[in-house]
């Protein structure tokens, strides 16, 4: 079994739905500063996709600072990156443009957003707790 | 380095070309897909690239070798599995598996027990009264178990039940090491494929519409909804790579094949001026459909690699 919750759906690449599901997992506290990461070889054959693109995730997220590697070890879970603020911030773009516009679409205001917003940090916050 | 290669390839029976024209390239260390309908020409492609069938024109190299010209060396870095290939229907798991294992310096026995195992097959029962799906585990083991660099897998998942499939997939990955193992798939099953290639090849009525890395095919194809703004009518000018067009009240759809972000919606803005724009990613199934359905779209030069 991995260790993080991971469903994967036709359509978007692979590797980027496997990318996010493991930092939404380190965010979440399913996964831990220290934690182990599987292998390329377990990550391919646990989501049966091609060692080429589990090999490309596990690059990514070192590349990323998400994981660290140790010989002998392998791959664990990084301490939370602090770099760059804003940098970060810029990570989420794409993301809330998207909620943005289905927001207008359903004809919300930015305060009813905020709100939305709110509910759901306290609800992932209250998961990460030991 | 290729692990496949033809050029020209071509296969005539009598009066019906099979296959025409091929030109394809399977690069060593990929899992390359190759999709298409029923007839399309893909088990004879395989059985030419396998020395089963002579090309009627062409020439394909496998591993680096002229096909006609595959011997037993190549053979032994070779695994191939279609539900076709006939077994000793006399002997049972066991004895079939001690019959092949000496064929193989690189039989790896401790692979041979773990697969064993792990694909649930019984070994002192005779093969022909086994099941499809074990039948087609039983094939796949006899050819996991000395690790091949190329294995060709000729509609693999056709009439298994999800379990066997998985069993069947699993048992590929096990042996996957990167870099240098190449995997040939033909398939109808786009959602299967859809995980473990990152190489299509789409082929129909005996010709290669595309070839293209799955990466490069899921970027540039997008379902592209249009609500026009009142007042709005639909436009003449289509450019040829919005396809599969469909309009119903203020709503327009199609499938964009060069979507680039922003580009596109730019191009919407000029179009469809005031209108409301999304853009999904598709899944390979929708874009097999619309590419089987309309015009094959040559890919963007720059998508090439």
């Amino acid at each position: 079994m991995l260790p993080f919750s991971i469903e994967i759906r036709p359509g978007l690449p692979i590797a980027e739905q496997v990318l996010f599901a493991v930092k939404k997992a380190v965010v979440t506290g399913q996964l831990r500063t220290g934690d182990k990461f599987p292998s390329v070889r377990i990550l391919s054959q646990e989501l049966k996709i091609n060692p080429n693109t589990a090999h490309k995730v596990v690059a990514q997220l070192v590349d990323e600072g998400v994981l660290v590697t140790t010989p002998a070890v392998g791959s664990v879970v990084a301490a939370l990156a602090l770099g760059d603020k804003r940098a970060r911030a810029e990570l989420l773009g794409p993301e809330l443009e998207r909620a943005i516009v289905e927001a207008k679409k359903l004809g919300l205001t930015a305060e009813d957003v905020q709100a939305a917003v709110a509910a759901h940090w306290r609800k992932l916050s209250d998961s990460s707790k030991p | 380095m290729n692990a496949i290669e033809t050029t020209g390839l071509t296969c005539r029976f009598r009066q019906l070309e099979a296959v025409h024209s091929l030109d394809l390239t399977v690069p060593a260390g990929s899992v390359y897909a190759l999709l298409g309908p029923n007839g399309a020409g893909k088990s004879t492609t395989i059985k030419m690239l396998m020395n089963l069938l002579r090309p009627t024109a062409g020439t394909a190299r496998v591993l680096g070798v002229d096909s006609q010209k595959l011997g037993p060396t190549e053979f032994a870095r070779i695994g191939y599995v279609a539900e076709t290939i006939d077994l000793p229907e006399w002997m049972t798991v066991r004895q079939f598996l001690d019959y092949c294992r000496p064929f193989y310096k690189k039989w790896d026995v401790e692979l041979e027990k773990t697969l064993l195992k792990k694909f649930d097959l019984p070994p002192e029962r005779k093969i022909k009264h086994l099941s499809r799906g074990m039948r087609m585990k039983t094939l796949l083991l006899s050819v996991l178990a000395y690790r091949p660099d190329l294995l060709v897998l000729d509609e693999p998942f056709s009439g298994l039940d999800p379990v066997v499939r998985d069993d069947f997939i699993r048992g590929v990955l096990e042996v996957s090491s990167l870099g240098n193992w190449t995997v040939f798939v033909s398939s109808h099953d786009i959602e299967e494929v859809e995980r473990l290639a990152d190489w299509v090849g789409l082929i129909d009525q005996g010709t290669l519409k595309l070839a293209e890395k799955l990466d490069s095919l899921q970027q540039r194809f997008r379902r592209i909804e249009i609500t026009r703004a009142s007042g709005i009518s639909t436009p003449t000018r289509k450019p040829a790579h919005w396809q599969g067009w469909e309009e119903a009240g203020a709503l327009t759809r199609f499938v964009e094949t060069r979507y680039s972000s922003g580009e596109t919606e730019k191009l919407c803005a000029e179009i469809f001026p005031g209108a409301n724009v999304t853009a999904q990613p598709l899944p390979l199934r929708e874009i097999y459909l619309s590419l089987a359905r309309g015009d094959a779209v040559p890919e963007p030069a720059s998508s090439l690699r």
